[in-house]
């Protein structure tokens, strides 16, 4: 081995082995101190998904309260959730209903501060009180929404649509068609809805059904699995049947209007992401102080103007929607309520390792049978 | 030399720290209970109990594998002649090699996004056919479109080490074959080929070793459903959070590296006892 080689293999070993050190607490190790670094009184450390705040709403609460925002974007629930448990400490999350149902089971999250919440009272009733936190003692709804079918209206069948709902995925005339999100929740959602059963359910039976409804689809029409490159191809028109967070839909929709949205009535995800604060915040008191201010009108509205997910404020909401408003009459844009097959995800550790064991096999390609 | 011997110790310390340290972690990941802390763990073979009895993560192995070795298979066909051709260039053969080594230059996860926009169904590929009036073809999220990504980003290595091998050849010894009757293409048989072989393994193993494992290229260019085993490792780790079976894979995968490794080493000493 001469000693380039040597060199090259040794880098490239180095990089692929510090990812790993820097996770060295590893997941499940439980966070029970609290504040450990005590941190700057005027700085707050925000971590949200990745493009999800407005223009301004960052450096106008900067200025109101002559202090510094230093915000981190992660791309997944579970990789927010690898940074906080090895031992990064934030002032603001901002993650999915399921993820703070555990969290709390943790024990990684502190009582917000309702003296401070005066705007409490703004927030839409439907994202109020849900399952995973009953009495908003820990957390504040930022954006919700749900999950659908968009579709291109030239090339899809509305009828097809109303008649088969999420089982439209596996008709044949839209073989080689389909974009699903590649994400083990939001598609076993669809094969649990679609077979009528709880998309919270712990049963082996119906596990195993979910399971060859997917493979059946994987193995006759060809989908393709991506993320949020789905938003550029709906957009571009690229296929004609993609499966879509409400937000993004109501983005695609406003952008290519052959793009229609439509959630089936055997039922959908009602998701909700939420502002929470973990134990370990240097900063509670600002924390409080900012999602305060995130429910404000106009901070909502310079959310949901440039990201497009359903703003938790009703005024907002209803403002964007109707007359006038930027995305008025996109079908997208408002969630819908009253369906009593909607669900909302719960934390379920045997489901969550289920899905992940099983999702694999159905991309793999595998037979049903030997699930 | 003895005075130089401290000068080691940062690099036995950047070996401890980088390498042995992280290796051990995963180690220990692997043989242990998932969501125990730490220091508190249990002993357990589970993790490679469930690799080895679900014919699925074999699949996905053989499929690694398959995908890799076309990838070595088809940066030697392209890699060989190039670097041939670079090393019979004489003056501008350094320039050359610049050129190939200039794209690495560029993070490998932008020029892997750049295919993307090159391949995809409306892409600039497919704008340039319609002109000539062929297609649209669908490239992305095809085996055709992996291989493409994988041998595009490791074919500059598999060159770099074959040209190596064989600017370090005395042109003397062709001179020679051809004073004792041997043609050009005798002369390449017996003489070149030979003596680049050392290049061509370790050209072989650079490009192999990166392309059993990668998971972005996969990821981008054959979505999420061409499923090769670096993404499933990559999935225990961010999505399903279960790094010990996570572990176990990794630690599977370094164990058939290993022998391959050790069988290609094998080859590469037989023959040079044959000669």
């Amino acid at each position: 081995m001469n000693l380039k080689h040597r060199i090259v293999s040794l880098l490239c070993a180095g990089t692929l082995l510090t990812g790993l050190l820097s996770g060295c607490g590893g997941p499940g190790t439980e966070f029970d101190g609290t504040n450990k670094s005590s941190g700057n009184s005027d700085t707050l450390r925000l971590y949200i998904w990745g493009e999800y705040t407005g223009d301004e709403i960052i450096e106008n609460f900067e200025e109101e309260y002559g202090c510094r925002v230093i915000m981190e974007t992660f791309d997944s629930n579970e990789m927010m959730y690898t940074k906080l448990t090895s031992g990064d400490s934030y002032d603001v999350l901002v993650p999915s209903d399921y993820m703070i149902e555990r969290l709390l089971k943790e024990n990684y999250l502190q009582p917000i501060d309702r003296e401070v919440i005066t705007n409490f009272d703004l927030l839409d009733k439907n994202v109020v009180g849900l399952p995973y936190d009953p009495d908003n003692t820990y957390s504040i709804p930022y954006f919700w929404g749900t999950v659908g079918i968009v579709y291109n209206k030239n090339h899809v069948d509305y009828a097809d649509l109303e008649k088969e709902g999420w089982n439209i995925l596996a008709n044949p005339k839209y073989e080689n068609k389909l974009y699903l999100y590649d994400s083990e929740r939001d598609s076993f959602m669809m094969a649990f809805k679609a077979l009528g059963y709880s998309m919270n359910t712990d049963s082996e039976e119906e596990i195993h059904a979910a399971y060859e409804w997917l493979c059946n689809i994987n193995n006759t029409m060809h989908p393709v699995y991506v993320t949020d490159e789905i938003i550029d191809n709906m957009i571009n028109g690229t296929k004609d049947i993609g499966i879509v967070y409400s937000g993004d839909a109501a983005y695609i929709l406003s952008e290519n209007p052959d793009m229609g949205y439509y959630c089936p009535t055997q039922g959908t995800n009602i998701w909700s992401d939420a502002m929470v604060i973990p134990k370990n915040a240097p900063n509670p008191d600002l924390a409080n102080e900012f999602l305060n201010y995130v429910l404000t009108y106009d901070a909502s509205y310079d959310n949901t103007e440039e990201v497009g997910y359903t703003s938790s404020n009703a005024e907002v909401a209803a403002d964007v929607y109707g007359e006038g408003g930027i995305y008025e009459g996109n079908e997208a844009y408002v969630p819908r309520s009253g369906f009593d097959k909607d669900e909302v995800f719960r934390d379920n550790e045997y489901l969550r390792q289920r899905l992940s064991e099983l999702w694999i096999k159905v991309k793999a390609g595998s037979t049903a049978s030997n699930g | 030399m003895k005075q130089f011997r401290s000068m080691a110790y940062p690099y036995v310390a950047w070996i401890a720290i980088l390498i042995i340290l992280p290796m051990l972690l995963i180690i220990a990941y692997a043989f242990t209970v998932e969501g125990t802390a730490f220091f508190q763990c249990q002993f357990t073979l589970d993790n490679f109990a469930r690799f080895f009895s679900d014919a699925v993560f074999f699949q996905v192995l053989i499929r690694s594998m398959r995908t890799a070795i076309i990838t070595t298979i088809v940066c030697l066909l392209l890699g060989y002649p190039a670097a041939y051709a670079i090393s019979r260039s004489g003056m501008s053969s350094t320039k050359l090699i610049l050129i190939i080594t200039l794209p690495t230059w560029i993070n490998m996860l932008v020029r892997t996004y750049a295919w993307v926009g090159i391949l995809q169904d409306n892409g600039l590929l497919n704008s340039l056919l319609g002109l000539l009036h062929i297609g649209p073809f669908q490239f992305m999220y095809t085996d055709f479109a992996v291989v493409l990504g994988m041998v595009y980003n490791f074919l500059p290595f598999m060159i770099l080490e074959i040209h190596t091998s064989l600017s370090k050849m005395d042109p003397s010894y062709l001179e020679a074959a051809s004073d004792l009757g041997a043609d050009h293409v005798k002369a390449f048989f017996k003489v070149t080929l030979p003596l680049s072989i050392p290049g061509i393994i370790s050209g072989i193993t650079l490009v192999f070793l990166p392309a059993v494992s990668s998971f972005f290229i996969p990821k981008l260019l054959g979505g999420g459903q061409y499923v090769l085993i670096g993404n499933v490792i990559e999935s225990q780790f961010l999505t399903s959070g279960n790094w010990s079976f996570g572990s176990a894979l990794s630690l599977t995968m370094v164990i058939i590296i290993m022998i391959s490794m050790y069988f290609t080493r094998k080859l590469d000493r037989n023959r040079e006892d044959e000669v």
